[in-house]
């Protein structure tokens, strides 16, 4: 058996630089996850819930089907990068206030799509926010409360 | 697992030599929303991962000079997004707006879709419509065929082991215009089950052009020749929209792994097709 190649990898994810060596094959999101970022969750690992969406680059993306390598030198933002208990995002803090969790898996994913989407569109309809979350999927909150959230905000900003 | 390389070609070239050199051991890695997916499905399991994602020849889109060329590696998203596309063709772009989510939509490319060859690949039934042709590389030049003959089978397609994808390309039809239908099993990240694009000209209420494309209904996408000479040059109006459209039915082909049974898929057909053409002919707003 020849000796595994590893590759060299360097890349900032909220804003700290991290450095390894993984395989070819090694997701972003399990790249991620071996580096203490489990606030990016794992869910179904084919592209289908969202729950491992991070933004990359400025837009949302799905870590489990983004190999490691194709970060390379990228910008990489999770969860963790919105705020702290202290100072909680204004979509952390409106998610908490219309309930827009229960089991929370699927919010680290919905929470960085929602961040993407407004970024681009600060004033979208509720027609809008229905589709640009329509990738990452909610097992408990019926979306609803979850669109609410997201409308409280981008009212807010308007104002 | 077996084991998996990883190299990011620096130009069209050095693509195309490291595919003649790796056959099919070199994997073209465009959006990975189907080859990380059979990787990690165990259905893949050693290869070179050749990562086009950035790879600035395989992009671009150009509406001059009448033609439309639409690179590989552009992403259902730019699609989309595409004002001049949106200019030129509005049909095309607007098909994409069935294709699955944002997340998904961002990273999908054309390319991979139709290299991918599902039956139901959303992009194929457009691009029939279209009469695309395909321009295919390898070291040892270009080529061009008609996408009707791209498609081989499930998965299976007209690419030799050392070639690539490179573009699209097709001229916007003289008059007429476009609709793509699909009906999914599931909203969201639904891979559709029956698809329809039809492109339609009208001269005095007769169908001057008529292509009509299925997606999911046969082992690969195709044109619904059946039911495209049944409805050239007849009139369209409710009644001959309902019995013509029963036509389609000679167009459909059995495909083992797809789920919905035979009728149940047929009777989606016709029902499509009539959509379609109540869209097309304006005589939706009758009923
Ligand atoms: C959750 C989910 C939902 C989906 N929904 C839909 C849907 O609604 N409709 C639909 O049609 N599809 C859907 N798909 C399938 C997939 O997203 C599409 O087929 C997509 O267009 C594939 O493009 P890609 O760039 O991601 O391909 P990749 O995965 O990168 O590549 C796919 C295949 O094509 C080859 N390839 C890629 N580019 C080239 C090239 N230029 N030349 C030669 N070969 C090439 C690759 O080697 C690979 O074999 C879905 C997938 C997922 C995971
Ligand atoms: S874990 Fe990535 S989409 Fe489900
Ligand atoms: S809160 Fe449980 S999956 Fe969304």
């Amino acid at each position: 058996m020849s000796e595994r190649k590893l590759y060299d990898i360097s890349l900032t994810v909220n804003d700290r630089e991290v450095k390894g060596r993984v395989k070819a094959e090694t997701t972003l999101l399990d790249f991620l996850r071996s580096n203490n970022f489990t606030e990016v969750k794992k869910g179904c690992e084919i592209g289908d819930c969202g729950a491992c969406t991070v933004i990359m680059d400025g837009e949302a993306v799905l870590s489990c089907i983004t190999l490691a390598l194709q970060a390379e030198g990228s910008k990489v933002y999770t969860v963790k990068s919105l705020g702290t208990w202290e100072k909680l995002h204004p979509l952390q803090k409106a998610f908490v206030e219309h309930e827009a969790l229960q089991c929370g898996f699927c919010t680290p994913g919905m929470l960085m799509t929602a961040k993407a989407f407004l970024d681009k569109n600060p004033h979208p309809t509720r027609d809008e926010i229905r589709e640009a979350i329509s990738g990452n999927l909610c097992r408990c909150t019926g979306y609803k409360k979850i669109v609410d959230a997201i409308e409280a905000v981008s009212k807010r900003e308007a104002e | 697992m077996g084991s998996f390389q990883f190299y990011k070609p620096k130009g069209v070239e050095d693509l195309l030599k490291m595919k003649a050199e790796l056959g099919e051991r070199g994997l073209i890695l465009a959006g990975g929303s189907n080859l990380l997916v059979y990787i990690r499905n165990g259905i893949i399991n050693e290869g070179t991962f050749l990562d086009v994602k950035n790879l600035k020849p395989l992009k671009g889109i150009d509406t001059s000079n009448g033609k439309i060329t639409i690179g590989a590696g552009e992403t259902i998203r730019e699609i989309l997004e595409s004002a001049k596309l949106r200019e030129k063709i509005p049909f095309f772009p607007d098909s994409m707006k069935e294709f699955a989510n944002p997340l998904i939509r961002s990273k999908a490319t054309i390319g991979g879709n139709a290299a991918d060859a599902s039956p139901a690949a959303d992009t194929a039934p457009p691009l029939l419509v279209l009469d695309t042709e395909t321009v295919i590389g390898s070291h040892r030049g270009e080529r061009v065929i008609p996408i009707k003959e791209f498609f081989k089978g499930p998965k299976k397609t007209a690419l030799k082991p050392d070639e690539v994808l490179l573009r699209f390309q097709f001229s916007v039809p003289e008059a007429g215009k476009g609709v793509f239908l699909k009906f999914g099993l599931r909203n969201g990240t639904a891979v559709s089950v029956t698809s329809l694009a039809a492109w339609l000209a009208l001269d005095g209420g007769k169908a001057v052009d008529i292509r009509i494309a299925l997606g999911g209904v046969a082992p690969t996408p195709v044109r619904a020749i059946n039911a495209e000479s049944a409805l050239k040059g007849q009139k369209l109006n409710e009644e001959s929209i309902l019995t013509l459209s029963e036509e389609v039915e000679k167009d459909l082909r059995p495909i083992s792994d797809v789920r919905g049974s035979t009728e149940y898929r047929k009777d989606l057909t016709v029902e499509l097709l009539r959509r379609a053409l109540r869209k097309l002919s304006g005589t939706e707003a009758a009923l």
